[in-house]
Parts: C-alpha cells; sequence; structure tokens
C-alpha cells in the first residue's frame, strides 16, 4: 500500500485503512475531519505530524522502516502513545474478546472440555501478555526515559534486549490459539459467536504485532543507538 | 524458512525496476547480479527458499544452481525479452517476459511461495501424526526435556528435535503449553497428568 503523506486528507486515511481508528483515536482525533488534510488535522492538536505519520505508516505497510529523519522525535511522545495503547488493550480489547470468548463458552451445549481448555489457554496468553505490558510500563519505559533524561547508563544493565524476545514469545502463543480453535478443535459451539471472537482475536493479533513492531523497530533502535553513544 | 531472491540480468533498468516492483509488496532481501557467473560466491547459503529470477537468453551458471539446490530449495523463473509461449524452456520451472504487469509479478511469487509450502513434506502430507511423533508429545506435555525425552524413547536428541519441528510443521502449534492443550484435546493424555496451573 501506497504510504500516507502529510498533505493526503485525513479521511482518505480511514477509507484506505480502517484499521487505523484506534490508532488515530489514540492521538486524541476524532471523526469528522471535513476536508482537513492530516498536517492540518496534526497541527490543530498539536500532534507532531512527522510522528503520525511515521506511525500510521507502520500500521499500514509491514515492511516500512523509518528513515533516520522520522527517528528524530523525542522517546517521550513514543512512549506515551505506546502506553495509551497498553491502556486500551488493558481496559477495552481484552474485557471485549474475553466477553466474546464467554460467549462462545455459553453456547455449547455439552462435552465441552475441549473448549474450556481453550479457555484455559486464552486466560494463560491473557496473563502472560498482561505481565509484557507491565514490564514495559513499570520497568522498560521509565528505564528508557531515565536513560534520556540523566544521559547515563545504569549500572545494572539494559532492559531493551529482552523485549524483542517476549515479542516473539507472546506472538507464538497468540499463533497457535488460533490455530488450536481453525484447525484443531471439534465445532462445539454457535457458529456466529464463534466467528465474533475469533475476529476481534485476529484484528488484535494485527494490532498487536504493529504495536511490537514500533516497539522494536523504532524505540528499540533509538535506544539501542543512543546507549552505545553513551558507552563511548 | 528463508527466502533469498536473486536477479540476474544484463540490464540495470530492468534489475533496478524488477525488485522495486517486488519489494512494493513484499518484504524480501533481493540480491541483483549482472551475471550469473557471480552467483558462485553464493554456494554457502543454506536453508533457504532460493528464487533465482535469470535473464533466459544468458549464460545460466548451471553448476553454480547446482550447488545451491544441494542445500536449498531452488525456484528458477526464466526472464524473456519477447512475450511468446512457444519458448517453453524446461530449465524453469516459472516464466517471466518483460511485458508482464506489476501484478503477475506479484502474483507469481505468490505462487512459488505456495508451491514451496505444499512441497515440504510430501510424503506427510495428510497432517496425521505418527505414533511416535504422538509419544513425543505426550511428553514434551508432561514437561520433559528434549534430553530426557531422548533417554525415555531411546533416540538421540537430534531425533527428538527432528520430530518436534515436524509436529510443529503439522499442527502450526509451537508452545509447550499450545502443544498440551492439543494432546489433552486430542486425548494423548489425561488433564489428571498435569498441573494446568503450571503447565498451559
Ligand atoms: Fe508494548
Ligand atoms: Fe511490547
Amino acid at each position: 500500500m501506497e504510504l500516507f503523506r502529510r498533505e493526503d486528507k485525513m479521511s482518505s486515511l480511514i477509507t484506505r485503512n480502517y484499521n487505523l481508528l484506534p490508532v488515530i483515536n489514540r492521538f486524541g482525533i476524532r471523526l469528522g475531519f471535513k476536508e482537513k488534510t492530516i498536517a492540518e488535522v496534526c497541527q490543530e492538536k498539536n500532534i507532531d505530524t512527522d510522528f503520525f505519520l511515521a506511525i500510521v505508516n507502520t500500521y499500514t505497510d509491514e515492511s516500512y522502516f523509518p528513515e533516520a529523519e522520522f527517528l528524530s522525535f523525542s522517546p517521550v511522545l513514543l512512549i506515551d502513545y505506546l502506553k495509551n495503547t497498553h491502556r486500551y488493550y488493558i481496559n477495552y480489547v481484552l474485557p471485549k474478546i474475553e466477553q466474546l470468548l464467554n460467549k462462545v463458552m455459553e453456547s455449547c451445549p455439552d462435552n465441552c472440555s475441549s473448549l474450556k481448555m481453550i479457555n484455559t489457554f486464552y486466560q494463560k496468553y491473557k496473563s502472560e501478555l498482561l505481565l509484557h505490558l507491565k514490564l514495559e510500563d513499570e520497568k522498560v519505559f521509565p528505564y528508557i526515559l531515565n536513560l534520556y533524561e540523566n544521559k547515563t547508563l545504569s549500572p545494572e544493565g539494559s532492559f531493551i534486549e529482552v523485549i524483542e524476545n517476549e515479542h516473539t514469545n507472546v506472538e507464538v502463543k497468540l499463533s497457535d490459539l488460533e490455530n488450536l480453535i481453525i484447525r484443531h478443535l471439534s465445532p462445539n459451539y454457535e457458529d456466529n459467536a464463534m466467528n465474533e471472537f475469533l475476529t476481534a482475536l485476529l484484528q488484535f493479533e494485527n494490532d498487536l504485532n504493529d504495536h511490537a513492531r514500533i516497539e522494536d523497530h523504532i524505540l528499540i533502535t533509538k535506544v539501542i543507538e543512543f546507549e552505545k553513544e553513551l558507552k563511548k | 524458512m528463508k527466502e533469498n531472491v536473486f536477479i540476474v540480468h544484463r540490464s540495470e533498468i530492468i534489475r533496478k525496476g524488477l525488485s522495486l516492483i517486488l519489494q512494493e509488496y513484499f518484504k524480501m532481501e533481493i540480491t541483483q547480479l549482472n551475471s550469473a557467473k557471480d552467483l558462485s560466491s553464493f554456494a554457502g547459503i543454506s536453508g533457504s527458499i532460493m528464487i533465482l529470477i535469470l535473464e533466459a537468453q544468458a549464460d545460466l551458471n548451471l553448476r553454480a544452481i547446482d550447488q545451491l539446490r544441494k542445500n536449498n530449495e531452488v525456484c528458477l523463473v526464466g526472464f524473456y525479452a519477447e512475450n511468446s509461449d512457444d519458448q517453453v524452456d524446461q530449465t524453469f520451472d516459472y516464466q517471466l517476459n518483460q511485458f508482464a504487469s506489476p501484478i503477475q509479478i506479484q502474483k507469481l511469487i505468490q505462487v512459488i511461495r505456495q508451491s514451496g509450502n505444499k512441497n515440504k513434506n510430501p510424503m506427510q502430507d495428510n497432517g496425521e501424526l505418527t505414533s511416535r511423533e504422538k509419544e513425543v508429545i505426550k511428553l514434551i506435555a508432561l514437561g520433559l526435556a528434549n534430553k530426557e525425552i531422548a533417554d525415555k524413547l531411546f533416540i538421540s536428541i537430534h531425533t527428538v528435535i527432528s520430530h518436534r519441528k515436524n509436529i510443529t510443521e503439522k499442527l502450526g502449534i509451537k508452545s509447550i503449553s499450545g502443544l498440551t492443550v492439543y494432546a489433552i484435546m486430542n486425548n494423548l493424555l489425561d488433564i489428571q497428568d498435569i498441573n494446568p496451573e503450571e503447565l498451559i
């Protein structure tokens, strides 16, 4: 897909990729753009346009990797955005997915032991994910903010390399969950309930992968470089 | 599996254009070569899917290609200057000509990728687990490490690892907890055998 530019209409952003709806919300941007361009809306809302573009383009094109000049914005901005995304996951997406899963469970007439296993697996996945978000919120992000503020390396070493690994583990669990349902679970449930649950799950997977990519490709790249500079 | 794409053509315009078209849609590593001679320097690559897009009328360096075939899945695409169906060259798995549209080119890559996936396990493609693999899953779910599984089944660690790889490919499940759920769902294991709190 073609990348978005500052002079594109904000409305075209949504018509071209409606998955960006929650993304723009996280910036405090809401619908009803009229004919305004991306740059105009950002200016109105006091948002760094380059930063906004880097984010929406990362969500739009999988191979997109922001150039060095895009990396110039402050990590504070980035972390703020990522934290907002975490809140959106914790307060909205995960409860919604769980609600939909409960409906699937309720729709199972009998012999629901396999579905119960799926439920247990989901709960484990969820707690692992929450732990990861917590690690980032409570350890990784403060570490980075501190690093930029004090410009000295912590004697305890860096937290940075752990995250990439954790991302892979969390992604593997989610894809396992999907495969268990799509390929291995006998369909002992109401179809519409399952479809709704699965759709929400798959959409969440996309959002989460993009989120992790922003962390890996933009934030971590930036921090590792900064750490190297400090070591000199 | 890692994917390597080579574009071998004397014309820089064609090399660059083709790789631009591909990169617009796929995240892939593309190496552009002026001559097939240079393929020899890549003989060290192994375990990859290699897509070679070669200028059909030029020298092909079949020796280097055979070398690559030993350790990789190689797919040859002939790139023709003219749009002609009758010059079928058996050397190539697929054909392209310079008037192909970007969509056709991108489609071709998808076709190659899909056929690559299919050919991976020609013998065991019904997805059924062998009884050995079922035993291995059971032991994984019980929390045994590769070494312990090897000792228990009197096989080498290497074999255990290859069983695990096949299991993951067949089931699409990678994590230990995912495999445990699979094992219980398919009665390879009773839920009483494990501590769900700990293992899942
Ligand atoms: Fe995060
Ligand atoms: Fe993360």
